[in-house]
């Protein structure tokens, strides 16, 4: 599960999907009503987290740097000062969602053939948010140009707008429904806010931290509960963080010329598999 | 002065929810909630950051 949790995190295919989907077909006795089940998935959270932090961790230097001194001088003059306050603009409206939302989706919509379903809508999400990109490319008249002509004449996270920022940020509120990918959601808006495939996965990743390892933060004293195997749950997180580590730096290579394209099918055909080894009971 | 102001709202709604007095838009109805105070707490934050921001500068 750790290594589930944390390659899927990341991958534009949903680590909440999966994490319903598969125990589910596997036939693996992770019950979500169990009371160390929440204190779980709290550890693998923070192994994730953990692993952006370390990926990112002279940028998150530089980002809280420039969100001081932009803060207090009340102006933005840096990269690093304008980013820290749109990473600041995409995070409220996922904490906000988050907070009020959260528990209620999640108890609406939590058995594995609604997350079969939404990670066919992911999957049909992903290839929608490509034809609309492969459309800007050909207003641009960048059809004929080679994949890096064509991503160079998108642009980068600082310089996104304020609105598009807090429009991403607020797309994070559609992952709480299991089988839509929030990294897949903010690639998506990232893209559409006109961003390099490169940089719309970095801008994913740079907001997904503050709020997954907040929640995470938040949901603590839950694991000095009784009967928590906190030494087994370490280890799960341990490699969780590995697998997320693993996963951003190779989605990060993979973007610099690849698209959404494969994870959209492989969302829609997990979801039908999905769908019909649940239907067969296999 | 209005986000200024909107920021001391939040910062008293988060300290109402995390000594548990305000239960409102909460899935358990007692107890301090933490979740909430801090999210208020953060636009606190935002909001005094955004009204230095509105300040005018002077040259």
């Amino acid at each position: 599960m750790g290594l589930l949790q944390g390659a899927s995190e990341l991958f534009p295919v949903s680590s909440l999907g999966h994490a319903v989907l598969v125990p589910s077909l596997m036939h693996w006795s992770f019950k979500q009503s169990d009371p160390s089940f929440v204190p779980f998935l709290v550890l693998l959270h923070l192994g994730t987290a953990t692993a952006l932090l370390i990926l990112y961790r002279e940028q998150w230097v530089a980002i809280i740097r420039g969100f001081f001194t932009a803060a207090i001088r009340g102006q933005m003059k840096t990269d690093s000062e304008r980013l820290s306050m749109l990473l600041l603009a995409g995070t409220i409206p996922a904490a906000v969602l988050g907070v009020f939302l959260e528990s209620r989706i999640k108890s609406l919509f939590a058995s594995p053939y609604e997350a079969a379903g939404f990670l066919i809508a992911n999957g049909i999400l992903m290839l929608g948010f490509e034809v609309l990109r492969r459309r800007a490319e050909r207003r641009a008249a960048l059809s004929g140009e080679s994949r890096d002509e064509q991503e160079a004449h998108f642009t980068s996270a600082e310089r996104i707008s304020f609105r598009a920022a807090a429009l991403v940020g607020a797309c994070q509120a559609l992952a709480f429904l299991p089988g839509i990918s929030r990294s897949g959601i903010t690639i998506g808006g990232g893209l559409l806010a006109g961003l390099r495939h490169e940089e719309a996965a970095r801008f994913s990743f740079l907001l997904a931290t503050p709020v997954i390892l907040g929640a995470g933060i938040l949901e603590v004293p839950q694991l000095f509960s009784k009967g928590v195997p906190v030494g087994e749950y370490l280890a799960a997180a341990g490699l969780s963080g590995i697998a997320a580590y693993a996963s951003a730096r190779f989605l990060l290579r993979y973007f610099r010329s690849g698209r959404l394209d494969p994870y959209g099918w492989y969302c829609i055909a997990a979801g039908l598999a999905g769908l019909a080894l649940l239907h067969f009971s296999l | 002065m209005g986000l200024g102001v909107l920021g001391i709202v939040f910062i008293i709604i988060a300290a109402l929810y995390a000594v548990g007095v305000l239960q409102i838009l909460t899935t358990e109805t007692s107890g301090p909630h933490y979740k909430h105070a801090v999210l208020f707490a953060v636009l606190a934050v935002a909001s005094f950051v955004a009204a230095n921001f509105a300040r005018p500068k002077t040259a």
